[in-house]
């Protein structure tokens, strides 16, 4: 772990407000970029996360109990995910979820789920290892994730395929199936 | 009368497409009863949504990094001077604000 976010690591779990409040600079330069690309998987709109990221650093400001003993960037990150983000996350969505047709649990699980398949796999590693997943699927399925990836509309993506929208939307559940499937298989040999 | 409620593959195409474009209450918005029981149900559903995250962080995530950090570091100096303001208004006596009737 880089030694600036230690040292940051430790003034933040130091019982005095003032010594906390001065730490908290250089922790938010180490760790910024990690926690708003972690974040944006969750709510992919950059304003709202950076708006769930200033309680996060505030919520880690009040109560850094949790951050004591951390011994890399993986277990921050996973420790900052389970103990502040889920929880702010959980809280973007509550206000709407008296006029939802999912239930509080389900809704939980969509916009703030349990950590899963490569939730730790740094940006770079994850580009890589998609890429080398994409590698492995049929023409057709990796001309429509890749299309998907650069932004286009699933109506776009059936006027590239020379298909229905119906029939594209089927493709990608089919593929990204095939590719959680692939991920999880590579995780398997990993361990 | 025609079934109007989506299928688990179009849920799950939408979610993607909200997911990605940062809409995700107007797809948890236009959930029918049906379709957030066709969810529940569906363990293929959560199994792609996983999948779909990462594919929007490994296509989307580097495009969040913030011009200024800076800034940000004020909004967060400024939320915990906030908070700290609160508690201590809270712990402060309550004798000293109580007015004599």
């Amino acid at each position: 772990m880089d030694k600036r976010l230690r040292n940051a690591l430790k003034g933040l779990t130091s019982p005095d407000a003032e010594s906390r409040r001065r730490a908290m600079e250089p922790f938010v330069r180490a760790t910024f970029n990690i926690f708003i690309r972690h974040l944006y998987r969750y709510l992919g709109n950059e304003v709202e996360c950076e708006d769930v990221l200033e309680d996060v650093y505030a919520d880690i400001w009040e109560n850094p109990d949790h951050l004591r003993d951390i011994a890399n960037d993986a277990h921050l990150l996973r420790t900052v995910y389970l103990y502040y983000m889920r929880k702010r996350l959980r809280e973007v969505y509550r206000r709407m979820n008296r006029n939802l047709a999912l239930s509080q649990a389900d809704l939980e699980n969509l916009v703030a789920p349990e950590m899963g398949l490569h939730d730790l796999t740094e940006q770079a590693e994850l580009k890589q290892l998609l890429h080398r997943m994409l590698g492995k699927l049929k023409a057709r399925e990796r001309k429509a994730i890749e299309m998907w990836m650069q932004g286009m509309s699933n109506r776009a993506i059936a006027n590239q395929l020379k298909t229905t929208v119906g029939a594209v939307k089927m493709l990608e559940f089919r593929t990204i199936l095939k590719l959680r499937r692939m991920m999880k298989d590579y995780s398997d040999e990993e361990d | 009368m025609a079934n109007l409620n989506r299928e688990i593959q179009e849920l799950l195409a939408d979610y993607g497409v909200a997911l990605r474009d940062g809409c995700l209450p107007a797809f948890l918005k236009s959930l029918t009863r049906e379709e957030a029981r066709a969810i529940r149900e569906s363990d293929d559903f959560w199994a792609a949504t996983e999948m779909v995250r990462l594919m929007n962080s490994a296509g989307f995530g580097d495009k969040v990094v913030a011009p200024d950090v800076g800034l940000f570091i004020s909004r967060v100096d400024a939320a915990i001077v906030s908070r700290q303001k609160r508690a201590s208004a809270s712990t402060r006596s309550p004798s000293r604000n109580r007015v004599n009737l």
